[in-house]
């Protein structure tokens, strides 16, 4: 069974964040630490931050003060790009597919993604040449990666689905293929953007065996989860934002029973 | 063996045979039909693939013709390396050009490289070193050896070139880089947060396809022994993102069938229209090229190959 | 020295102010639908043409604008119609290339009727040249700068202080509650089009004195057009008075300087320089990437 690469030991300090849209403040003076092997919940009521905190640590957004690093190398300033070539890569609340390639296919382009290691793809000499002339080198690395991308599947539990084109998806199954597509990339931080909305019980079971099996795996899984109840029973911490701030940090039980916490939902919807 | 390069020989063959008894005239359009499709190749590997846009390309063209023509002419360079001078060349300016048009969206896209494309003809226009706006004459033909090229030979040159073209991009698109083409068109965001650099792939692309152009410009330059500004100004471009759409702009052999249509077009409209409204003055096409653009994209946007596979699915 | 340089400028406010109006008809529709529309400057060649052979063969120069501007307008319903229209569940590069498609057509369309030479058009006044601080005017130039105040002023006047000029608004700023509260859009998309046509048209009725009418000015005055807009800011309609002017004078300052040939050029070196540097023109807002 293949198993991603242990993840060597890493910290994604998060100092300081704060970002700032005119006169909005989104994000406010947000500071912690996840580390690889841990699920860190992020949690809050609608418009606490989350999404803007992950687009700050993706490289989406630039914060207007603070820093995102990772095991010390600088993260903030960085492309989306470069900052998944750094080993953090993220799903999205509304999942991103590539119509016109097949389910198969879209795990290719992943594991693809981490064959030069840098970002891809590397200078032309090194690929779009030699895959133009046909060159055998470049056809037995595809066929490898082929390889890979299949035992990706399996392990995604989405065998089945690999040669369906992903414009005939339903939206659990896209989620699916999300998360098997940043799965396949060995991230070092695996960050979750809602990956449970939507779905149906058995996919939700599904994604909470990926989630565990890539926290054995030795990633850092921050998730953000509407679904309370779920992201508790995964996360071995949690952090709580409310209005941009964190306003809790702790062991996922004793975050539940925090009256500020409490105070911040009522008038929220709480699942 | 591989269908585009099967594709690719198969026309090639029968090029080759065609212009055993084909009148000079009509093997010339054939050369013009080879040389367009290898132009618009490289243009579907952009629009289609990468899903980005150029109204630019026929200045890619222009600077594959000019370089060679001049290094022919004022140089003696044989018109082989004239050939791959003018790739180079037509590389180098749209690398250099990429960094200010590719950070561009679409409307943007288009709008920038329309622009690069009519500045880089303003220069074709002013450079007197070029020839201004009389341009160049009397541009060496190809040869081997102790022949020079006549009209057959130019046309076999397009549709070995052609062939070449069709096996490389074929090559592409099925390989990694072409999936993360697509990719980066469909959901760019989504692809660059596994790592993928769009920006890159779009400037690999745009260089690849200027190559293609270039190329085909070298080629024309020298089967029509002159060239000057006008042929390679923005109606050309407009007519290379003709052929591209009619075909099927994701689509390879669409860029062939493309080119075929719009040249064959060309010619039907120029016999048959003055025999229908004998005051038709000037190079009135234009007028059914804008409605046919127009109604394509309206009735088939992707082309005709996407009926074609639909018909073959059925 | 100093005189050439301001005759130059004088020749650039007068050119400019039609690249003015041709930018106006832009970002009326930009701002309407979304859409650039490639086909803009066709619209000044057949409010040129149109005058121009109707006054040639006879016709008054007022009655012939008239209906010049009328079939300028009538040309912009008929886009509207039969090609934007249908497509209106295209993506952003499809309707570009539809109005590549217009502008061909167009032009294909002015050779078929008119031919390729170029036809005159009378002054609408007569009388000699102006003198402006030492440089010269020609008295049509009143006619143009006329007409740019009184366009800009109608649509001022129009936006801020009708009703219906306030619901275009609300309708650009956001169309979908736009439409949940009654608002036409693709009523307004039409009328766009019909009156940024007629403006165009109008452009090019007043400018064809000057510089006379030819079939491919279409393309010259859309693209110097273009490159206005962008300038001023595709969302900013005062942007379009203020970036054709600036073209226009840089426009032809540079071609005096150095030479005509290069006029297109540095038109369109300021159309990359805006794109890579402020892209959302002089007067636009700043556009915040996501």
């Amino acid at each position: 069974m293949t198993a991603l690469a242990a993840t060597a030991a890493a910290t994604l300090a998060v100092r300081g964040v704060t970002v700032r849209f005119g006169g909005v403040v989104a994000v406010d003076d947000v500071t912690f630490d996840a580390r690889t092997g841990e699920v860190l919940g992020v949690m809050g009521p609608n418009g606490a931050g989350k999404t803007t905190l992950f687009n700050v640590i993706s490289g989406v957004q630039r914060p207007t003060t603070g820093d995102v690093s990772l095991s010390g190398t600088a993260l903030t300033g960085r492309s989306v790009e470069d900052v998944a070539a750094r080993g953090v890569t993220r799903t999205f609340q509304t999942p991103v597919m590539f119509w016109g390639l097949t389910v198969r296919e879209s795990i290719e382009v992943a594991v693809a993604a981490r064959e030069f290691g840098g970002t891809y793809p590397p200078a032309p000499y090194r690929e779009l040449v030699p895959s133009g002339l046909g060159s055998s080198g470049r056809r037995r690395a595809e066929s490898a990666l082929r390889e890979r991308a299949d035992a990706m599947l399996a392990r995604a539990g989405i065998a089945a689905m690999a040669d369906r084109p992903t414009e005939s998806l339903a939206f659990g199954e896209e989620r699916l293929l999300e998360l098997a597509r940043a799965l396949a990339v060995a991230p070092t931080v695996l960050l979750l953007d809602e990956p449970l909305s939507g779905l149906n019980p058995d996919e939700v079971e599904a994604v909470v065996a990926s989630i565990r099996a890539a926290r054995a795996d030795g990633v850092a899984v921050l998730l953000v989860e509407h679904a309370v109840g779920e992201l508790l029973a995964v996360a071995d911490r949690v952090v709580v934002l409310d209005h941009g701030r964190m306003i809790a940090e702790g062991a996922p039980q004793a975050v539940a029973a925090d009256p500020v916490v409490i105070d911040a939902y009522i008038g929220d919807e709480l699942e | 063996m591989f269908v585009y390069g099967r594709i690719g020989l198969v026309l090639l063959a029968l090029v080759a045979a065609l212009v055993w008894f084909l009148p000079s005239y009509y093997t010339g359009l054939l050369t013009q039909i080879g040389l367009y499709a290898l132009v618009t190749i490289g243009l579907n590997l952009f629009m289609g693939y990468a899903g980005q846009v150029s109204l630019g390309q026929a200045a890619f063209f222009g600077i594959g013709a000019y370089t060679s023509a001049a290094l022919a002419v004022k140089l003696g360079l044989t018109p082989w390396a004239g050939m791959v001078a003018g790739a180079i060349l037509a590389a180098v300016a749209a690398y250099v050009l990429s960094f200010v048009a590719l950070r561009l969206r679409e409307n943007l896209l288009a709008l920038a490289t329309l622009a690069l494309g009519i500045v880089i003809n303003v220069v074709f226009n002013q450079w007197e070193f070029i020839g201004g706006s009389s341009g160049f004459k009397d541009i060496p033909g190809f040869a081997l050896g102790s022949y020079t090229f006549d009209q057959r030979a130019y046309a076999i040159l397009a549709w070995a070139l052609l062939a070449v073209g069709l096996w490389f991009a074929g090559n592409v698109v099925r390989s990694g880089f072409g999936r993360a083409l697509i990719a980066i068109s469909a959901g760019e965001l989504g692809a660059q947060a596994l790592g993928v650099s769009a920006e890159r792939l779009k400037r690999q692309t745009f260089v690849l396809s200027a190559v293609y152009a270039g190329v085909a410009g070298a080629v024309y330059a020298s089967q029509a022994s002159y060239i000057d500004p006008s042929g390679f100004d923005f109606l050309l471009s407009v007519n290379f993102v003709l052929m591209s759409v009619i075909g099927g702009i994701r689509s390879l052999s669409g860029a062939v069938i493309g080119a075929a249509v719009v040249v064959a077009l060309r010619q039907l409209l120029q016999t048959t229209v003055p025999l229908v409204l004998p005051s038709a003055r000037g190079d009135f096409q234009s007028f059914f090229f804008g409605i046919i653009l127009i109604a394509m994209l309206i009735y088939l946007p992707r082309g005709i190959t996407s009926r074609m596979s639909e018909a073959r699915r059925a | 020295m100093i005189e050439s340089i301001w005759q130059y400028i004088l020749a650039g406010v007068v050119v400019g102010a039609i690249y003015a109006l041709i930018a106006a008809g832009f970002v009326l529709i930009y701002q309407v639908t979304g859409l650039i529309n490639f086909a803009q400057g066709e619209f000044a060649m057949i409010g040129a043409m149109t005058a121009a052979s109707l006054a040639t063969a006879g016709m008054p120069v007022f009655e012939a604008a008239a209906i010049a501007v009328a079939a300028a307008a009538l040309t912009g319903a008929l886009c509207y119609v039969l090609a934007i229209r249908p497509a209106r569940a295209a993506t952003g590069v499809t309707l570009i290339f539809i109005t590549l498609g217009l502008d061909v057509a167009l032009r294909g369309l002015g050779l078929f009727v008119w031919g390729t030479n170029p036809l005159s058009l009378d002054p609408f006044t007569g009388g000699s040249a102006i003198t402006v601080f030492g440089g010269k005017l020609p008295p049509q130039a009143m006619w143009v700068l006329l007409t740019d105040v009184a366009v800009f002023g109608a649509l001022y006047l129009f936006f801020r202080h009708t009703y219906a000029g306030t619901a275009v608004r609300a309708a650009v700023a956001n169309p979908p509650i736009a439409s949940t509260f009654g608002i036409p859009l693709r009523t307004f998309a039409f009328w766009s089009f019909v009156v940024a046509a007629a403006i165009g048209g109008l452009g090019g009725v007043v400018i064809a004195p000057i510089t006379s009418a030819t079939y491919d000015m279409g393309l010259t005055f859309g693209l110097a057009g273009f490159v206005a807009a962008v300038l001023g800011g595709l969302e900013s309609l005062p942007g379009a008075l203020l970036g054709g002017f600036v073209l226009g004078i840089v426009t032809k300052v540079a071609g005096g300087l150095f030479s005509t040939g290069w006029e297109e050029a540095v038109g369109f070196v300021i159309l990359v320089l805006v794109l890579v540097l402020r892209p959302q023109g002089l007067l636009g807002r700043a556009v915040r990437r996501a």
